[in-house]
């Protein structure tokens, strides 16, 4: 015996709805963590938050493999952070760093480390007078002459016999590249001859036009980030300065200013020489290519120049404590490739500068002792183990195939985390209250039924925010919030449309109990085909937008389909009931008393008209 | 009908029609053109109070109380001089109680400076909770522009969509009329912003968004009752296309005064929150942009769609010669009245359905199916336990 036409047995949606339930929250409690707490944003529990966007240095869109890898060195390092919980997340062309905890500023120096290889230093780095006032007049001129033959300060200490070349030395690294912190050089320096002038006229080794002037004498580019970098190039990467010519070197050291902000991060030529400064911008140098010129003018085993290394070649880098003395030193090892080309670059370069470049800054500059044929090398100097874990970290995976630069970079206190979460449940909170109140002033029975309904979908929404949470490691953040607060009354529409076609069908006459079934097929309709809007609207938004957007579109959404779970499962049955129920059905009661009334009255009215008519 | 009007509550709650909207659509148009163009020329000639997010800097923000008391922001202000050797853009208290904050906003800091900030502000004001207390966000001046080249790029896909979308479940000049009315509400809210010169932070550009969801979802849910009272009615000479869809606004009526003060609760919660408790950031303009953006929403799916929605299809010339037969109808029946000598009650007004058929249909569907998925109930059920201790094998 089939029930009559829409007359649902209302036991079994509800039924289904507490298995849903159940199921869900079996889920939550007795798989991963078992604990009912979704993954909250660092806007709500404090932390440091880097969105990186990446610069790609022709200003093409960059290809996928190689955000993806960048995406993967990051989250090497910010693994190596050693904090809790960090994350990294490709977001088109962003990569998006999120690191909770109070002790998570570190985070914002990662997305720095981005394009590493190794120039030789050409002539001797100067200190830099801007940022070292102290020392300007009486050793900002200092500088030795160029001559490719200078060797830094200290000759270097009797080395133990290098390992056997014929090796690739895994087992211990050949004793090699003294490391001179740039600070350390600058003082041995100022006993190099004295330089020609500092004061010479700028010059006719330069052919670039005059704004080169304004770029190397003040640090002043362009606004426009792509005329900055054309303008850096032209002006610091000149390509005579390979000649080596002693004397415009020094004219080109000693007129450079480092810049403050240097559009040149990341962007250099690595054909081309180049001139900058250290990351704490204390030292000059001018640095010779990494390769060289594309035209095969030079010849293919000439290493005078060319170290050709750039960080890929590096397999890996370990800081330790040095094990002939005080300090700490680094331990570099090379792919093959890499090792061959470092032999090879050693031998014709001992007793010179070899600088660790870093998005076009210098991070460190040893000195090269004797060739260093064995694939392995080890930096030593002043370091302390910050400085020695900070260099093998940068030789280790400062070579992303992007450079960044960051675009956000966040740090929300716990405190102000927990306020603003405080703030969002309370103004959820306020939220409903008035939908409740309103609900139960409007519809009174059918109120209950709403405000019931609203939190079972709470109830289900909380669940799945905790499971997503875990398993596709959602976060809620504040505009996540905001976005259910949002939701509430998309939700609670579709029980209006529903009640108000209801309201309809008792209008025209039937009762309660028998309009249900035709107020639901035709809400069903209206509510199904809004809520697929609303779903359409965020999907795209989810999909298209960046940053905080995905968070709300996300939410909206996610409510936008456990709405329509709801109202079959739960909303639907239920009114059957009631309208089944007598006592319930009083049109008293079910706030449809005014429906049922005017009703009656247009019908009468109408039906005077009507025998009027007739 | 003179009697049954009753007060403008009554008349809203029963939905009978009263209220003319369709009829004088061009008061509407023209009501809510002069608007949209003063909203225009706002956008065009005053712009947008850009956020942070825009122009790019650091802002810092820290509790507003320490252990000696409140914090002025003129110390702050002295402190961040003292340590980064400028003044600031702006130092100021937000939010009240335990969550009240200072807010501090200057050029972009690079990590070193911001750190050495962070120790200076907190030997010299001592927040409570030491420097941990202390929250930064620096925004490079790209940062909101490629958040507002993607929401653009959202706006266009999502049109393209929902125009499709809305021309299959309804009909063409249904989704353009949509359409219409949600540009509409984009530019309104847009414009409000530039009139008002609240600041525009990414957040206000999400808000925005989500308001394109709103409006459409309301302009659905009157489009489908449009949709059911003009079903067949070419075949008809009751009441004209425009007069079924007023009928359908008037019946949608309180149910989107309803729905707008329902989704509007929880955002004016949220904006008394937003800038009661926190003073600023994301929840104050989420809730900002959605309370302007909802309101104009739930105007425009009344006062636009609809009446744009007739007016397409009344191109059409089959419903204009639908139109042409209700008026000769109504003629003619005029006419018998004034020889009759009565006065006619029309009886149009009467709220009734005109898609039983597919209403009866789509019933006798749910019937069988159910009939098909339910096993035969209780009886057959009892029968069985009846049945069992006989022992007798069950087929």
């Amino acid at each position: 015996m089939a029930p009559p036409a829409g007359q649902i047995r209302p036991a079994k949606y509800l039924g289904a709805f507490v298995l849903i339930v159940v199921a869900l929250y079996s889920l939550v409690f007795f798989t991963g963590n078992h604990k009912p707490t979704p993954k909250l944003g660092i806007d709500l529990q404090g932390g440091t938050r880097v969105t990186l966007t990446a610069r790609a240095p022709d200003g093409k869109t960059p290809s996928d493999e190689a955000l993806d890898q960048a995406r993967m060195l990051i989250e090497t390092r910010v693994n190596g952070l050693g904090v809790a919980g960090p994350e990294v997340v490709r977001d088109g062309t962003n990569l998006v760093i999120t690191v909770p905890g109070t002790d998570s500023e570190g985070a914002k120096r990662l997305g720095q480390t981005a394009k590493l290889n190794f120039r030789k230093v050409i002539g001797s780095p100067v200190p830099n007078a801007e940022a070292t006032p102290e020392s300007t007049s009486p050793s900002a001129p200092a500088s030795g002459s160029a001559a490719p033959t200078t060797s830094a300060s200290t000759p270097p200490p009797a080395s133990e016999t290098a390992s056997a070349p014929t090796t690739t030395a895994q087992g211990r690294p050949a004793p090699a590249v003294e490391a001179q912190q740039p600070t350390t050089t600058a003082p041995a320096d100022s006993s190099a001859p004295p330089a020609t002038s500092a004061s010479a006229p700028p010059t006719s080794a330069q052919p670039e036009p005059a704004d080169c002037d304004k770029v190397l004498l003040a640090g002043e580019y362009s606004d426009d980030a792509t005329k900055a970098i054309d303008e850096s190039r032209q002006c610091r990467q000149n390509p005579q300065w390979a000649a080596l010519d002693p004397q415009v070197v020094q004219q080109a050291l000693g007129a450079f200013v480092c810049p403050k902000i240097d559009p040149l991060l990341g962007n250099d030529d690595p054909a081309l020489p180049l001139l900058t400064c250290d990351q704490d911008r204390t030292q000059k140098y001018l640095l010779a290519p990494v390769t060289p010129p594309a035209d095969g003018s030079v010849k293919d085993d000439d290493y005078s120049m060319y170290s050709r290394l750039t960080g890929e070649d590096i397999a890996n880098a370990i800081s330790g404590a040095n094990p002939q003395g005080a300090g700490f030193v680094v331990n570099l090892d090379f792919k093959s490739e890499g090792g061959a080309k470092w032999g090879k670059f050693t031998s014709a370069n001992v007793g010179q500068l070899i600088a660790v470049v870093l998005d076009s800054q210098v991070v460190s500059a040893p000195s090269i002792n004797e060739a260093i044929l064995g694939g392995s090398t080890q930096i030593s100097g002043n370091f302390n183990q910050k400085e020695a874990d900070g260099l093998a970290n940068v030789l280790k995976y400062g070579s992303l195939p992007l450079s960044f630069e960051p675009s956000e970079a966040e740090t929300v206190s716990a405190t102000l985390g927990l306020a603003s979460l405080e703030a969002g449940l309370i103004a959820g909170g306020i939220g409903l209250a008035l939908v409740f109140l309103y609900c139960l002033f409007y519809y009174r029975l059918l109120g209950v039924l709403t405000i019931l309904s609203l939190v079972l979908s709470g109830v289900v929404v909380y669940a799945v925010l905790v499971l997503l949470g875990r398993w596709i490691g959602f976060t809620l953040d504040l505009a996540g919030i905001a976005g259910f607060i949002v939701a509430i009354g998309i939700t609670a529409d579709s029980f209006v449309v529903f009640f108000e076609r209801l309201k309809d069908e008792v209008r025209e006459g039937r009762t309660f109990r028998s309009a249900v079934p035709r107020a639901w097929v035709r809400s069903r309709r209206t509510i199904l085909s809004a809520d697929a809007v609303s779903f359409l609207a965020s999907a795209i938004l989810y999909f298209i937008a960046v940053g905080q957007v995905k968070g709300f579109a996300f939410t909206l959404g996610m409510s936008t389909v456990l709405d329509l779970v709801v109202v079959f499962l739960v909303t639907h049955p239920l009114v059957v009931l009631v309208s089944k129920s007598k006592s319930l059905s009083n049109p008293k009661l079910s706030g449809l008393g005014g429906a049922v009334q005017a009703g009656a009255e247009e019908r009468a009215l109408a039906k005077s008209a009507a025998v009027k008519e007739v | 009908m003179s009697q049954s009007k009753g007060s403008v509550f009554h008349r809203l709650y029963v939905g009978t029609g009263a209220f003319d909207i369709v009829g004088k659509r061009k008061r509407w148009y023209v009501l809510f053109g002069v608007v949209l163009l003063v909203c225009l020329a706002s956008i065009v000639f005053r712009g947008f109070n850009l956020g942070i997010d825009f122009e790019g800097g650091t802002r810092i923000q820290l509790p507003a109380a320490s252990a000696s008391g409140k914090i002025t922001t003129d110390a702050v202000k002295e402190s961040y001089t003292k340590a980064v050797g400028k003044e600031p853009v702006t130092v100021q208290t937000v939010g009240t109680g335990d969550s009240e904050t200072i807010q501090l906003r200057s050029e972009t800091l690079d990590a070193s400076q911001v750190t050495s900030l962070k120790a200076a502000l907190n030997n010299d004001v001592k927040p409570t909770g030491g420097v941990g207390s202390i929250s930064d966000s620096a925004v490079s001046a790209s940062w909101g522009g490629e958040i507002t080249t993607r929401a653009l790029i959202a706006l266009g896909v999502f049109f393209l969509a929902v125009a499709i979308f809305l021309a299959l479940y309804f009909e063409f000049s249904m989704a353009i009329a949509a359409l219409v009315a949600v540009i509409h509400d984009v530019v309104i809210t847009a414009g409000v912003y530039s009139i008002v010169g609240f600041e525009v932070s990414p957040a206000t550009v999400i808000g925005l968004l989500t308001i394109l969801g709103f409006s459409l979802y309301d302009t659905v849910v009157v489009f489908d009752k449009v949709k059911e009272n003009t079903r067949g009615l070419l075949g008809l000479t009751r009441r004209t296309y425009g007069e079924a869809a007023n009928l359908a606004v008037n019946q949608t009526l309180m149910r989107s005064i309803n729905t707008s003060l329902i989704a509007l609760l929880p955002v004016i919660g949220l904006l008394a929150i937003g800038v009661g408790l926190l003073g600023v950031g994301t929840l104050k303009d989420l809730a900002l942009v959605q309370l302007t953006g909802m309101a104009i929403g739930a105007l425009s799916s009344i006062y636009i769609a609809t009446p744009v929605a007739v007016d397409l299809k009344m191109r059409d010339p089959k419903y204009k010669a639908q139109a042409n037969r209700v008026k000769a109808r109504r003629e003619n029946l005029a006419k018998r009245a004034a020889a009759t000598g009565t006065t006619v009650e029309a009886a149009g007004d009467v709220v009734e359905s005109t898609d039983d058929d597919a209403l009866a249909a789509e019933l006798r569907r749910e019937k069988a199916l159910s009939a098909a998925a339910g096993a035969p109930s209780r009886t057959t059920k009892n029968a069985d336990a009846r049945r069992r201790p006989t022992g007798k094998k069950h087929r």
